[in-house]
C-alpha cells in the first residue's frame, strides 16, 4: 500500500469537549500536518473563513430585516468499504463541504447554501436568504463568542477517521466470513462498513459560535439463504458514535453481526405467513424501538405541534397512555447512533420527557418551533447537511423499562404475534402508522413457536399508547436512518420487550 | 455551452488525464451542476424560500480490476488531485473483480433539446410567479369546506447539468429542467384524521398541470377518505388506482428487475427470463428516450446510451435492467440503466377505470399505501393501505387502517383488467389495474 500512512490518534488537550480530530485518510494530509487547535479554527485554517468573515456574512443575512440568522459550516468525510463475492468489491470516500445560511423572520425562513465557502459565494447565499424579510428594523449581529459543548457523548478513543483502510477491511472480512460460514444454505453475503466524521461550526446573530466533531459508524451485513425454491434475506448491524474498540464488545463483534444476519435468513426459510386480524402483540426488544420512534416520536416533533397538524398538538398535560408508559428522548446517552453533544443549531442536547407514567409532558423543539410556541429550544434541531434547513428530529427515543422479564411478558399471551426484526415503519401526522416485520414468531400458549415472515402491524398512535399494557425489564437499541421532508437522520430507539393488548396484524386472510 | 460549462467539462477531462498518469487503469469522472429554487407555503404564508447552486464531483477509479469510488463537493484542484491519489491507493487494497470496468465508448445520438427535457422557459420563471403558483394550489384547497388544514404546498424548479468523461474516450454532457407543484391536506374529525395530496412534476413549464388541476385532485383525494374505517379481514379483488399501480406494483417490480437484485439472488425474478410471469395484459417498458420524460437522458450514469427496453411482454419477462457491471456478471449487455430506471411504465390497456370498478362485486379500490413491506427476494408484499370499498360495482365507503398483502408473482398473474388511463408524468407510471385477489388485514379476531 504505502500511499495511506498509518497514524495514531492524536489527542488535543485531553479528549474534552470540542477537541478536533485529524483524519488519517484525508484531512490531515490536506492540512499538511497542521492540526487545527479546536472548533471554528478549522474552517478558518482550511477554508479561510475567519470570525470577521462570518460576522460580515451574518450582517448581510440580516440586511433586509430578518430577526435571526445562522451559518452552518460543515466538513464531512465518509468512508464505505463493501465486501461481496468474497472480495473487497468497492471502497468509497465522500467529501461533503459547504455552508448553509438561514434567516428567520417571524415564522418564515429564507435559506441559501453554497459548497464553495468563499466570501463572494457566501455573500450571494446570504442575500438570497435575506430576501425572506422585505422590511423591518435592521438588526446587527452580536459579537461572536466561541463556546464549547458542555459534554462529550462520542467514543473517540480509536476513531475510524484515523484508521488505515486495512483495519476497516479486516472488520468487514470477519463479519462476511461469519455469515457465510454459519450454514451452507447461506448463498450470498454482503458486508459493509460505513464510517464518517462530521465537523461542524455553527454561528448565529445572537453571538453563538460553537463546534462539534461527530463520528458515526455502522457495520452492516445482509445474508440470503436458500433451500429448494425458498429464498430469504436477513440482516444485522452494529455501530454508533464510536471508534474501533466498540466492535470488541460482546454482542457487537463483526462475527456477532454476521451471525445475526445469517441466522435470520436461515430461520426465515421455515417461516410461515402470519395469522391476519386483531390479536395481542409482543414486541421484542431488539428492534421494536422503531415502533416508539414512529408511533410516538414523530407526532411529538415541534412543527406538527405549532402547525396543529399533529394528532397530539393540544394534549399537553393529558393522560394519553397507560400509566406503565414512560417515553423520553435522550441525545446525551453515550455513544448511540442518535447521540449528539449539541444539535445542528448549536443548542446543548438534554433529556426530554415526552410521556411520563402515561401523561403527555413535553414535545421536541428546534429554534423555530420553540420561538413560535414561546418555549425553550431543547436540542432537537437537526439537518442532514448544510444543503437543507434544520427541522425537529429525534435522536435516541426511549421507552423506559418495566419490571416483567421478557419471558413473563410472552407468557401472558395465549395466542398472538411476536415481532423481532423490521424492514421499517411509517407514520403520518394523523397518527396512523404501519410497520413491516421482517421476522416474528407465533405465540401459542405463552411460548414462541413458528417463525413468521411477511407481517405488517398497523394502527394509530393514540390507540397503541392506550393499549401498551406490560413492559419488560430488558433493553436493546434499534439503529435507524429516519427520513423526514426528504432529509435523513441517524437515530437510535431503545425499548424493552413489551406487550400491546390488541393490534391489527396484516398478512394472508 | 457557456464558459462555466466548458470549464466543468474541461475539469472532468483533466481529472481523467491526471488519474491515468497516476496509475489508474481506468477512470471515470462525473460533474453535476444544479441550481434550484424552492418555495414552501403553509396556510397562505410563505414559510420557506430556498435558492442555491451546487457542483458535485464523483469518480470511479479502477486499478487492474479493483474498484474505488470517491465524491467531493470541494472542487479545488489540490483537493481533487488528493482525492484521486487516495482512490488509487484504496483501489489497490481491494479485490480483483473480473467484471469491473468501464463500458466501451459509444456515440450519443440525442440531445436534451431533441428529447424535450430542457425548457429555457423554466429559467425565465420569476420567483414571484413560482410563489404565486404555490399559494394558489393551496388557496383553492383551503376554500373547500371539507378540508380542515393544509400540510403544506410547494413549487420547485431545478436546472441540472451533467458532465461525464472517462478514460475510454467518452466525454459527454446533458442537461434537464424540472418544475413541480403540489399540496397536501388534512380532513376528518377527532382522532380520525386523514391526509393525502397531489403533486405534479414536468420537464417543461407547458407540461406542468395548472394549480387549479393539482388542487382539485389533492382535495378530492383527501375528501373521499373522510370517515374512513376498517373492514373485516378477507380475500378480495383489489383495483389499483393509477398512482398505486406506479407506487406499489411497478415501484416494487423495478427493484426486482434491477441487475444488482438479480445477481445477488435478492429477487424473485432470478432465472425467470423468458418465462411467463404475468397475465397477458402486462406489458412493461423502460424508456430512457421518452420525449419530455422525467427520467429521460441521452446517456446513463456511466455514459452508455439509453434506450427503450421491453421489460415484460404480455406477461413474459423479457429483460432485466442492467448497468455494465451487472450485465457482464449476468452475461448480458447493459441496458443503459446505470442510473436505475429511466421512465418505467406499464403499457395502457383498453378498459375505462369506471368499468374496472363496475366489474367488482366486493373489493378494495387501493388509493395509497403506507409502510415498507416489500421483499424483493420473495416478492412478498405486506403493507398498510388506504382506499375506497367497492360493493356491487360502486364505491361504498372509505377505508383506512387496513393492510394488504400478497406476492408480486401472484399479483402480476392475477391482473385481469388494465385501464386506458396511463399518464407518463413520473419516472414510474402505470394505469388503473384490477388484481383478482389479495388479502386484506383488518377488523376481527385472528382466525386459523
Amino acid at each position: 500500500m504505502g500511499k495511506i500512512e498509518r497514524r495514531e490518534f492524536l489527542k488535543l488537550a485531553g479528549t474534552g469537549a470540542g477537541a478536533f480530530l485529524a483524519s488519517g485518510l484525508f484531512y490531515d494530509r490536506l492540512m499538511a500536518g497542521a492540526l487545527p487547535q479546536a472548533g471554528a479554527g478549522l474552517f478558518d485554517e482550511k477554508f479561510g473563513v475567519s470570525k470577521e468573515v462570518m460576522t460580515k456574512v451574518l450582517g448581510v443575512a440580516l440586511s433586509k430585516g430578518g430577526d435571526f440568522a445562522d451559518l452552518f459550516f460543515e466538513y464531512k468525510v465518509v468512508m464505505n468499504v463493501v465486501m461481496e463475492d468474497d472480495i473487497i468489491r468497492q471502497s468509497s470516500e465522500n467529501i461533503v463541504r459547504g455552508v448553509g445560511i438561514r434567516v428567520l423572520k417571524g415564522q418564515q425562513t429564507g435559506f441559501g447554501y453554497t459548497s464553495s465557502p468563499t466570501p463572494e459565494s457566501m455573500t450571494q447565499a446570504a442575500l438570497t436568504a435575506a430576501a425572506i424579510a422585505a422590511s423591518g428594523a435592521k438588526l446587527r449581529p452580536a459579537d461572536l463568542k466561541e463556546s464549547r459543548p458542555d459534554k462529550q457523548v462520542y467514543l473517540l478513543d480509536k476513531p475510524f477517521v484515523n484508521a488505515p483502510l486495512d483495519d476497516r477491511i479486516a472488520l468487514v472480512k470477519e463479519a462476511y466470513a461469519a455469515a457465510l460460514a454459519h450454514d451452507k444454505r447461506v448463498i450470498k453475503v454482503i458486508a459493509n462498513l460505513l464510517d464518517e466524521m462530521q465537523y461542524v461550526t455553527i454561528v448565529n446573530s445572537e453571538g453563538l459560535m460553537i463546534s462539534d466533531a461527530r463520528p458515526q459508524v455502522r457495520l452492516g451485513v445482509t445474508a440470503t439463504a436458500q433451500e429448494g425454491k425458498v429464498r430469504n434475506t436477513g440482516s444485522g448491524s452494529a455501530g454508533g458514535r464510536v471508534g474501533m474498540t466498540f466492535f470488541q464488545q460482546a454482542g457487537k463483534t463483526p462475527k456477532d453481526v454476521g451471525l445475526r444476519a445469517a441466522t435470520e435468513a436461515v430461520t426465515l426459510l421455515s417461516a410461515v405467513d402470519p395469522v391476519a386480524g386483531d390479536q395481542p402483540v409482543v414486541l421484542g426488544s431488539r428492534q421494536s424501538g422503531v415502533m416508539v420512534h414512529e408511533a410516538v416520536g414523530h407526532p411529538f416533533e415541534g412543527e406538527g405541534i405549532w402547525q396543529k397538524t399533529s394528532i397530539v398538538w393540544d394534549r399537553l398535560g393529558q393522560m394519553v397512555a397507560d400509566p406503565c408508559v414512560t417515553i423520553y428522548e435522550d441525545a446525551t446517552l453515550p455513544y448511540l447512533r442518535g447521540s449528539m453533544n449539541i444539535d445542528d443549531e448549536g443548542t446543548s442536547t438534554r433529556k426530554v420527557m415526552m410521556i411520563e407514567n402515561g401523561k403527555l409532558v413535553g414535545f421536541l423543539h428546534d429554534r423555530l418551533s420553540a420561538r413560535i410556541l414561546g418555549v425553550e429550544p431543547n436540542g432537537h434541531g437537526r439537518r442532514e447537511s448544510y444543503r437543507v434547513v434544520p427541522i425537529c428530529r429525534m435522536n435516541n427515543t426511549m421507552l423506559a423499562r418495566g419490571e416483567a422479564t421478557p419471558e413473563d411478558v410472552i407468557k401472558t399471551v395465549k395466542k398472538g404475534f411476536y415481532a423481532l426484526t423490521y424492514q421499517g415503519g411509517q407514520v403520518e401526522d394523523t397518527g396512523k402508522f404501519t410497520f413491516s416485520v421482517n421476522m416474528g414468531y407465533l405465540i401459542e400458549d405463552g411460548k414462541l413457536t413458528q417463525p413468521v415472515k411477511n407481517a405488517t402491524l398497523i394502527g394509530t398512535n393514540v390507540q397503541v399508547l392506550k393499549d401498551m399494557e406490560l413492559i419488560g425489564n430488558d433493553m436493546d437499541y434499534f439503529l435507524g436512518t429516519c427520513g423526514k421532508d426528504g432529509q435523513s437522520a441517524a437515530v437510535a430507539a431503545g425499548t424493552p420487550t413489551f406487550k400491546i393488548r390488541q393490534m391489527t396484524v396484516g398478512g394472508r386472510a | 455551452m457557456n464558459a462555466n460549462q466548458q470549464n466543468l467539462k474541461a475539469l472532468a477531462e483533466s481529472l481523467v488525464d491526471y488519474g491515468r498518469r497516476k496509475g489508474a487503469s481506468e477512470i471515470e469522472v462525473t460533474v453535476v451542476e444544479t441550481s434550484q429554487f424552492n418555495v414552501n407555503v403553509r396556510e397562505q404564508n410563505v414559510e420557506r424560500l430556498t435558492e442555491a447552486g451546487t457542483q458535485d464531483l464523483g469518480m470511479r477509479v479502477f486499478v487492474e480490476g479493483k474498484l474505488a469510488t470517491a465524491a467531493s463537493q470541494d472542487l479545488s484542484e489540490d483537493t481533487l488531485h488528493r482525492v484521486v491519489d487516495n482512490a488509487i491507493a484504496r483501489a489497490r487494497l481491494g479485490g480483483v473483480d473480473p467484471y469491473a470496468g468501464l463500458p466501451e465508448a459509444e456515440p450519443i445520438r440525442s440531445s436534451a433539446e431533441e428529447l424535450k427535457v430542457y425548457d429555457p422557459a423554466v429559467l425565465k420563471l420569476s420567483p414571484e410567479s413560482k410563489i404565486a403558483a404555490a399559494m394558489k394550489v393551496e388557496a383553492i384547497g383551503l376554500a373547500d369546506k371539507r378540508i380542515k388544514k393544509s400540510t403544506g404546498a410547494g413549487f420547485i424548479s431545478v436546472v441540472g447539468a451533467w458532465y461525464l468523461a472517462n478514460s475510454k474516450g467518452f466525454s459527454g454532457s446533458f442537461h434537464r429542467t424540472t418544475v413541480a407543484n403540489g399540496v397536501g391536506f388534512q380532513a376528518g374529525e377527532g382522532d380520525n384524521l386523514l391526509q393525502d395530496g397531489w403533486f405534479e412534476g414536468a420537464t417543461s413549464v407547458a407540461a406542468l398541470p395548472t394549480p387549479e388541476a393539482i388542487a382539485r385532485k389533492a382535495v378530492e383525494r383527501v375528501a373521499r377518505l373522510i370517515g374512513a374505517r376498517k373492514v373485516e379481514s378477507q380475500n378480495v379483488p383489489v383495483v389499483f388506482e393509477a398512482p398505486a399501480t406506479a407506487d406499489l406494483l411497478l415501484g416494487f417490480l423495478a427493484q426486482c428487475v434491477a441487475g444488482a437484485s438479480v445477481d445477488r439472488r435478492q429477487s424473485f425474478l432470478v432465472d425467470k427470463l423468458g418465462q411467463k410471469i404475468g397475465s397477458d395484459l402486462v406489458t412493461i417498458y423502460d424508456d430512457g428516450l421518452l420525449p419530455g420524460g422525467r427520467g429521460t437522458s441521452a446517456f446513463d450514469a456511466e455514459g452508455v446510451p439509453t434506450r427503450k427496453t421491453l421489460v415484460m411482454e404480455q406477461g413474459v419477462l423479457k429483460s432485466y435492467l442492467l448497468n455494465t457491471y451487472y450485465g457482464r456478471k449476468l452475461k448480458m449487455a447493459s441496458t443503459g440503466n446505470a442510473g436505475g430506471v429511466t421512465n418505467f411504465y406499464l403499457a395502457k390497456g383498453s378498459s375505462k377505470p369506471a368499468d374496472i370498478i363496475k366489474s367488482v362485486d366486493k373489493g378494495l379500490l387501493l388509493t395509497g399505501t403506507i409502510g415498507f413491506g416489500r421483499v424483493p427476494t420473495t416478492g412478498d408484499i405486506s403493507t398498510g393501505a388506504f382506499g375506497l370499498w367497492i360493493e356491487k360495482g360502486e364505491v361504498a365507503f372509505p377505508v383506512a387502517e387496513i393492510t394488504i398483502s400478497g406476492n408480486l408473482a401472484d399479483v402480476l398473474k392475477g391482473i385481469e383488467m388494465v385501464g386506458d388511463d396511463l399518464e407518463l408524468n413520473d419516472t414510474i407510471a402505470g394505469p388503473t389495474v384490477k388484481v383478482a385477489q389479495m388479502s386484506i388485514g383488518g377488523k376481527g379476531a385472528a382466525k386459523g
